[in-house]
């Protein structure tokens, strides 16, 4: 699909600087799209990196991929194919003290016109890429249309939507930014078990704040959704809160959340 | 699916799952979408979003019933009443689709003698639906430019299971639902592969594609190419095995990845029976409550560790392939078979599950066309009868399997067992969203295990109240089979008089009260209800 | 190192969803569902993203048992499988190939089900072979 990125891949491993590339695979010549792990640099058989056409853009959760494998194989130079939000993720995870920067390196790729104004996205490119150009970032209308809604109507149109729910914790599995041990989701003192659909608005709001200052609006939540509750709409309204009041975006620069109450351990810190 | 084969001469779902999502109307019976097939709710939820109509008629107020445009809660047992007075009501308004009726089909008359009996009065003093919604719900369904009907184990585990069938595709075919997108009478199938197990002749009358066994030229086919002498004789199913084990006929019996011991009715006998053996072997991957019962465990791999084919509700086949290899001393299921097929004295020599299917391919028509390569990516729906065929995403477009679709004239047939004096209570069961059938994979995972860790019985808070129970207090259960004791949930989904008891946990298993009365002729046990009491534990006398 | 991601099919309900099943050193680690099925498009249920957790599970028995002496005790593969001919032959031969009955599973695949109908009628001789659809 895009030669520039196989080569690039391809040199990264047989110079030694990667010893794996997180990426994605075509079967078959069909299209079939699942995510692959490519070690040798003279079989890249399949190589893909994604249609540019919105829904159809075959994405998969490639930054919680590279986190399991970090955590299994801490010292391993890791390779990752990075769009605009897979790169926030990943300096989320840094922030977080999740991962270490060292063990990275990043294929950018930027994103379409189309697939941006399909995500909203308002930085559909990472900081470097190796494939694409940079398109302007979108602002959101599902959240205006929303966020435009009286109230009565408002909390119907959500109420609605978390009454499918039928607690799949999909929105959770995929998510790059959920790595906590324990989950307030699953906290029975929080929320009632084996019920579906999960008291609602208390289990999509308890996700929610937990996303304030650490969703990368990814969108695979959404995407992952068996009963489609436009989950994107909500995170990226918090997120928008978040900016609101502290200036603040997951995954731009280095300061982390305001939210980071506590702080870390020098040695848990990574930079 | 017996019902379903008089009918139309093919007893599969006629229609595919993607279909669900663009026709005008739903009929849900007897199917609780969201909990057991929930990527099927999917579709029905977003059919809906594009402005279909849909109709839900269960005895409990499932999730998906709060998105219906009609929910009739009818009584237990109660489908063919409440389907003829649909139907009554159709002919009488001259809804029925009378070009389909004269050209694609045979029966009506009989039929239409036997709905005329169904007036609105008589069945609401059956099913308990009030005339209007019963009108609602027909016109709905009928008036519909294509209406679809979905359907479970709601439908079949009754003593009336195919008679139930049978009216839910004289509906369809009244209508002219039938071989068209969008419409049709869809099964969900409740296991991953029961549609497979079907077509590949694990049943006692059907070698593999539903190939009559006794039909001369079948059972010839089979012999030269199996080169054997095969019997003629129709075997026994599993409801008639366990007579057959306590009359002594039956010496041994070979338990392939089965939990007999916990889906079967009346717990009590299947134990009794399961004893009197002489060889039990169960092939599995846990020591499961049949297991524990066994001569001998053989132990076989999870999907995980194998390669082959799985046949979804659609009819779709599909690859499944080996993540990791199997663990411990277990070993694939197909190689343990061969290898005691040779050592038995008739080697079967395959090296891969391809090859099986090349053999599948060449005995069974709808599975002619269906190779390895063929089915990498998306599967192939079958009927497939050669390597050119795309398949087949509905069933019976412009002739039924059976040339006409044929009118059952069904008249409605009490359950076996209805709640009395000293049994006041309906009981029904049926799963949950966090677990599946009996439990035996799910309730390894802890994940499945801290969102529902026991068995429950859910039952309104009226009759709570009634029998002074409060909710999460734990009570006997009690039918004229057995008793379990389990903890109550209260919850306003149960109407009143109606319990409803999950099926996938052991200890309070569901089975050890529900009612092995079966339908006579698909000879599935009527689990949708049964007769029981609820009694307080007497804590003085329990210590 | 030994990554792999493999795409099957999900062996709970009769929906079929495609998912990918993401291991390291033949450990299964992670389920995703598959993006292109075209059933599921993405998305599973509670009990599809969990399937991994059984497979693995700690109450796996994998090793071939035989009753002595009213327990269940280890063989080997060899051993338990003479004895399986054996007293499968015995009573045939005593009682007749109807006297043997053969349960299928919905859980298994197509492949194992046709071979294990084929060894009830064309290597024992009998047509009761059933399943538990009913159920």
């Amino acid at each position: 699909m895009s030669e520039k990125i196989a080569k690039h891949v391809s040199e990264l491993l047989k110079q030694g600087k990667i010893e794996a590339f997180i990426g994605l695979k075509e079967q078959q010549g069909s299209k079939h799209i699942i995510p692959h792990i490519y070690t040798d640099g003279d079989n890249l058989d399949g190589f893909y990196t994604g249609f540019n056409e919105g829904a159809d853009a075959k994405r998969y959760p490639l930054v919680k991929t590279l986190f399991h494998i970090s955590k299994r194989y801490p010292e391993a130079r890791l390779g990752i194919l990075a769009r605009g939000c897979d790169e926030r993720g990943l300096k989320e995870l840094y922030k977080w003290n999740q991962l270490n920067t060292e063990q990275v390196v990043t294929v950018g790729l930027a994103c379409s016109k189309e697939l941006a104004e399909f995500c909203e996205c308002y930085k559909p490119y990472p900081d470097e890429f190796v494939e694409g150009e940079k398109v302007p970032g979108v602002d959101s209308e599902r959240v205006k249309k929303v966020s435009a809604l009286e109230e009565p109507e408002r909390l119907k149109f959500w109420l609605d939507k978390f009454s499918r729910c039928i607690k799949c914790y999909g929105c959770r599995n995929i998510c790059p930014m959920c790595f906590c041990k324990e989950c307030s989701l699953e906290e029975m003192e929080f929320i009632e078990t084996g019920k579906i659909p999960p008291e609602n608005p208390i289990f999509h709001l308890t996700r929610a704040v937990h996303m304030a200052g650490r969703c990368i609006d990814c969108g695979l939540c959404e995407e992952a959704c068996p009963v489609d509750i436009p989950l994107r709409i909500l995170y990226k309204k918090v997120n928008n809160i978040i900016m609101d009041h502290y200036s603040y975006r997951p995954g731009f620069g280095e300061e982390k959340s305001p939210l980071n109450i506590l702080g870390s351990r020098p040695d848990e810190n990574n930079s | 699916m017996a019902g379903l084969a008089a009918a139309f001469g093919s007893g599969a779902m006629t229609n595919s799952i993607a279909e669900l999502e663009d026709t005008k109307c739903i009929f849900i019976i007897g199917s609780n979408t969201s909990e057991a097939h929930p990527l099927i709710a999917t579709r029905i939820l977003r059919a809906k979003e594009k402005g279909a109509k849909l109709i839900v008629a269960d005895p409990r107020k499932i999730q998906i019933a709060s998105y219906a445009d009609c929910h009739v809660q009818q009584r237990l047992g109660s489908d063919v009443a409440l389907i003829n007075g649909m139907m009554n009501i159709i002919l009488k308004e001259g809804w029925e689709d009378k070009e389909f009726i004269s050209e694609r089909t045979e029966g009506i008359d009989a039929l239409r003698e036997m709905v005329e009996k169904f007036t609105p009065e008589k069945v609401e003093a059956i099913s308990g639906v009030k005339e209007q919604d019963l009108r609602k719900i027909a016109e709905l369904y009928a008036k519909s430019e294509v209406s679809s009907i979905v359907y479970a184990m709601g439908i079949t585990q009754h003593i009336s299971g195919v008679d139930n069938v049978k009216s839910l595709a004289n509906l369809a075919m009244m209508c002219g639902n039938m071989g068209k997108e969008g419409g049709g009478v869809n099964p969900l199938r409740g296991q991953n592969n029961v549609q497979g197990a079907c077509d590949m002749g694990a049943l006692p009358n059907v070698f593999p594609g539903y190939q009559k066994v006794g039909d001369e030229k079948v059972t010839e086919k089979f012999e030269k190419d199996w080169n054997v002498k095969l019997s003629r004789k129709p075997g026994l199913t599993i409801t008639d095995m366990f007579p057959a084990i306590e009359e002594g006929r039956l010496k041994a019996l070979y338990v392939l990845a089965e939990n007999p011991m916990l889906s079967d009715p009346d717990l009590k006998h299947v134990k009794k029976a399961l004893s009197a053996l002489d060889l039990l072997i169960v092939q599995d991957l846990f020591l499961t409550e049949t297991a524990q019962l066994a001569q001998v465990y053989l132990p076989g791999v999870s999907f995980a560790e194998k390669d082959g084919t799985f046949v979804n509700t659609e009819r779709r086949v599909q690859r499944i392939r080996k993540v990791i290899e199997p663990l411990g001393e277990s070993r694939s299921d197909l190689k343990i078979i061969q290898e005691l097929s040779a050592k038995m004295g008739y080697p079967m020599e395959y090296e891969d599950p391809s090859q099986v299917q090349e053999e599948i391919a060449r005995l069974t028509p709808s599975y002619g066309g269906i190779t390895y390569s063929r089915i990498e990516n998306d599967g192939l729906q079958w009927p497939c009868p050669n390597e050119d065929h795309p398949g087949t995403v509905y069933l019976h477009k412009d002739k039924f399997t059976r040339g006409l679709g044929l009118f059952h004239a069904v008249d409605y047939v009490p359950p076996d067992e209805l709640p009395d004096e000293e049994y006041p209570l309906a009981l029904t069961t049926g799963r949950i969203f966090a677990h599946f059938h009996t439990g035996t994979m799910t309730r390894k995972s802890s994940a499945l295990n801290k969102e529902v860790e026991k068995g429950f019985l859910e039952i309104n808070p009226k009759d709570a109240n009634k029998l002074g129970i409060l909710g999460g207090e734990k009570v006997k259960a009690i039918s004229r089979r057995g008793e379990i004791s389990i903890e109550v949930l209260l919850t306003e989904r149960m109407d009143e008089g109606v319990v409803f008891l999950p099926f996938h946990f052991a200890e309070s298993a569901a089975n050890v009260i529900t009612n092995p009365a079966f339908d006579p002729v698909a000879k599935i046990p009527e689990y949708k209800v049964c007769a029981v009491r609820i009694e307080k534990i007497d804590e003085k006398k329990e210590g | 190192m030994n990554f792999s991601n493999v795409s099957t099919i999900c062996p709970y309900c009769g929906c079929g969803c495609g998912m990918i099943l993401q291991t390291i050193d033949q450990e299964i680690i992670n389920t995703l569902p598959s993006k292109s099925n075209p059933i599921n498009e993405g998305k599973l249920c509670i009990k599809g993203w969990n399937v991994h957790d059984f497979v693995v599970s700690s109450q796996r028995a994998t090793q071939p048992l035989i009753r002595k002496d009213g327990d269940l005790k280890e063989v080997s593969w060899n051993e338990v499988l003479e004895y399986v001919a054996k007293e499968l032959m015995r009573i045939k031969d005593q009682y007749g190939p109807d006297s043997i009955a053969f349960m299928s599973s919905a859980k298994c695949t197509n492949e194992e089900n046709f071979l294990f109908q084929k060894l009830a009628r064309a290597v024992v001789g009998t047509n009761n072979v059933d399943h538990c659809a009913r159920l």
